[in-house]
């Protein structure tokens, strides 16, 4: 008789502890329901007309192009300034860097409507830093680029963090032989940090683009209706965000349930691209290692 | 073909200070460098490839000093510990990386052709989380000399090798001296390993340098009891050890012949089955057998001497405790300091 017919014996599984575990499904479950029940509630509220109505209105597509629009230009802004600051922390021991460590958590500590007080004060007009914005075309109060200011300032830390993380992962080894095999530092840094460190700062912008695209605070004071200018070439509207918050000030709660469900059924596509990008291959990370 | 030659070369670190270090490096050298981790040897490397600043002493390339230099201007292969592979790009386009920064056209041609040379075309198109030790330690080698390097430095060549890849890292050795003529500096910390492939020695303890010497130099004048115990001395005892013998032991025997550092020589060779003739008298504490009979250690008040029995098929096998005579040729007792 072959060993492959005989009867297995019986699994002999050590003890899971079953009051552990059971203590740990409800605490978790509890917290998940937390979570899945307000969206639940979004998205039964208001009537799938509702909601359809809502997608194809106007004003909430303006709304939805501004927030996607100045949240992707705070992306780009992300990669090209919060980058090298994060380069710089990971690689460069430097005086004071502990009080710049401190100056990145500030964003995320620090509440978001006060942010923008900060900067409606350092932009209302008299002040130097109006006068020099407005010269140079960048007016931001009530502009595009307020929007963008303030989501960078709140959702830049994200990048920075990620990619001061990402690049001290990197060994510094690896640095060194691609310097003795004849790169100079800015050819290793492009050849060598950056497309190791990638996966990580790509996981870092998803976050920042997650925070800056749901911002409200700031904005409300720095921001609260967009007019054309710069590069938003209008019509005169506001981030989904305050969009919502209106409605709802408004009392109109169908409405602002339905734009809510519209903008999270978007958000929740997005996501899945990234998942379905991650699974087949067309971006050179796996399952899991860009989104949680 | 270069002459490369490293004059009063000292590099002064937080808390470390390395050298002088003197190095001539003919075509075809190898060079080992050795030394307990924590000697300077990393260190030594990294400041001739340019990555820690020169605090004093000269890196002549056929003449021209190159101390401040980029590393990318150095015309050196640096492999760092751990080889230092991209692990974003395939095996050939990790050997095509030195042709692609410099713009070379024939990138592609040159990389196909080394990896053929080195045995890798088949794994071309592998990441090296794909590849076995010996298989990465080709690659390395591989990209290093697509770099066309005048001199290579190389640290712990054997590290994370098994016995197989160990055994092949020297025809690599082989290759780099006989075929492209350059001179190695290869960092180790296994005497072993070093003398199967090197022709001269750079021995470094806690940052200072000896002048270098070829093996059998080493061998003959073991010159302090670290040196000793490195290049395979078993028996090295300090002053102290033997201040404590008694009159008429092996101990104060030794101790005449004593330098200030203290006094080594090399396993007595003990006649098939421990039978024989021999002045001293110890107790045996340990066996092991090894392809050149058995390795005995033997405690010989106060002292532990490492001895070796030759083979003797047939004879009664060696137990512990069982008394052991042998003898200490003088030639092989040598003074250190």
């Amino acid at each position: 008789m072959s060993p492959g017919r005989r009867s297995a014996p019986p699994l002999r599984r050590p003890s899971r502890g079953w009051p552990w575990v059971a203590l740990q499904v409800v605490l978790a479950g509890s917290l998940l329901l937390l979570f899945l029940l307000p969206i639940y509630a979004l998205f039964t509220y208001a009537s799938p007309a509702e909601i359809l109505s809502a997608a194809n209105n106007p004003a909430v597509r303006e709304a939805l192009w501004l927030t996607f629009y100045a949240s992707g230009v705070a992306v780009l802004a992300a990669l090209a300034f919060a980058v090298p600051l994060g380069y710089l922390l990971a690689r460069h021991p430097f005086r004071g860097r502990s009080v710049v460590e401190s100056a990145v958590a500030l964003p995320v500590v620090v509440p978001h409507l006060l942010v923008g007080l900060g900067i409606f004060l350092l932009v209302i007009p008299g002040t130097p830093l109006y006068r020099f914005t407005t010269a140079i075309g960048f007016p931001v109060y009530d502009t595009i680029w307020g929007v963008v200011l303030v989501m960078v300032f709140v959702s830049a830390p994200y990048t920075v963090l990620a990619a001061d993380l990402s690049f001290r992962a990197v060994d510094p080894r690896v640095l060194e032989a691609a310097r003795s095999l004849g790169a100079g530092p800015a050819t290793a840094f492009l050849t060598v940090s950056f497309p190791l460190a990638l996966r990580g700062i790509v996981a870092g912008l998803l976050l920042t683009w997650a925070r800056a695209v749901s911002e409200i605070g700031g904005i409300l004071i720095l921001a609260y209706t967009v007019y054309p200018g710069g590069i938003y070439g209008g019509p005169v509207t506001s981030t989904i965000s305050v969009l919502v918050y209106n409605l709802f000030e408004s009392g109109n709660l169908a409405g602002a349930a339905a734009v809510s469900s519209v903008f999270l059924l978007i958000a929740f596509v997005l996501f899945l691209a990234v998942r379905v990008g991650e699974r087949s291959g067309w971006v050179p990370w796996r399952r899991g290692e860009l989104l949680p | 073909m270069t002459t490369w030659s490293v004059e009063g070369v000292e590099s002064a670190l937080d808390r470390f200070h390395l050298g002088p270090v003197d190095l001539a490096l003919p075509p075809g050298r190898v060079t080992a460098v050795l030394g307990n981790s924590g000697a300077g040897k990393t260190t030594l490397l990294r400041t001739l490839a340019g990555f820690l600043p020169l605090a004093r002493g000269r890196i002549l390339r056929d003449g021209v000093d190159i101390g401040d230099r980029p590393p990318e201007h150095r015309g050196l292969g640096y492999v760092p510990q751990g080889l230092g592979l991209f692990a974003h790009r395939t095996v050939e386009r990790n050997v095509s990386y030195p042709l692609e920064v410099r713009g070379r056209l024939d990138a592609r041609d040159r990389s196909r052709e080394l990896l053929r040379r080195f045995g890798l075309a088949p794994l071309a198109g592998r990441r090296p989380v794909q590849l076995s030790g010996g298989e990465l330690q080709r690659v390395a080698l591989a990209r290093a000399l697509a770099a066309e390097p005048e001199l290579v430095l190389w640290d712990e060549p054997w590290q994370a090798l098994d016995v197989e890849a160990r055994h092949a890292l020297d025809l690599v050795f082989e290759e780099l001296r006989a075929t492209e003529r350059i001179p190695v500096v290869v960092v180790t910390h296994d005497p072993t390993l070093a003398f199967s492939v090197a022709d001269a020695f750079l021995i470094l303890r806690g940052g200072s340098a000896r002048p270098v010497t070829d093996a059998a130099t080493l061998l003959a004048h073991p010159f302090d009891p670290f040196t000793a115990r490195f290049v395979g001395f078993d028996n090295v005892y300090d002053p102290a050890a033997l201040a404590a013998a008694p009159p008429g032991s092996l101990g104060s025997w030794l101790a005449v012949r004593a330098g200030p550092e203290g006094v080594a020589f090399a396993r007595p060779l003990v006649a098939a089955g421990g039978a024989g003739p021999g002045g001293w008298t110890g107790v045996v504490v340990a066996v092991r057998p090894t392809p050149e009979g058995l390795a005995v250690t033997v405690r010989v008040d106060p002292l532990r001497v490492a001895l070796r029995v030759a083979p003797a098929p047939g004879a009664a096998p060696l137990v512990v405790g069982a008394p052991l005579r042998f003898d200490v040729p003088e030639a092989t007792v040598h003074p250190l300091g």
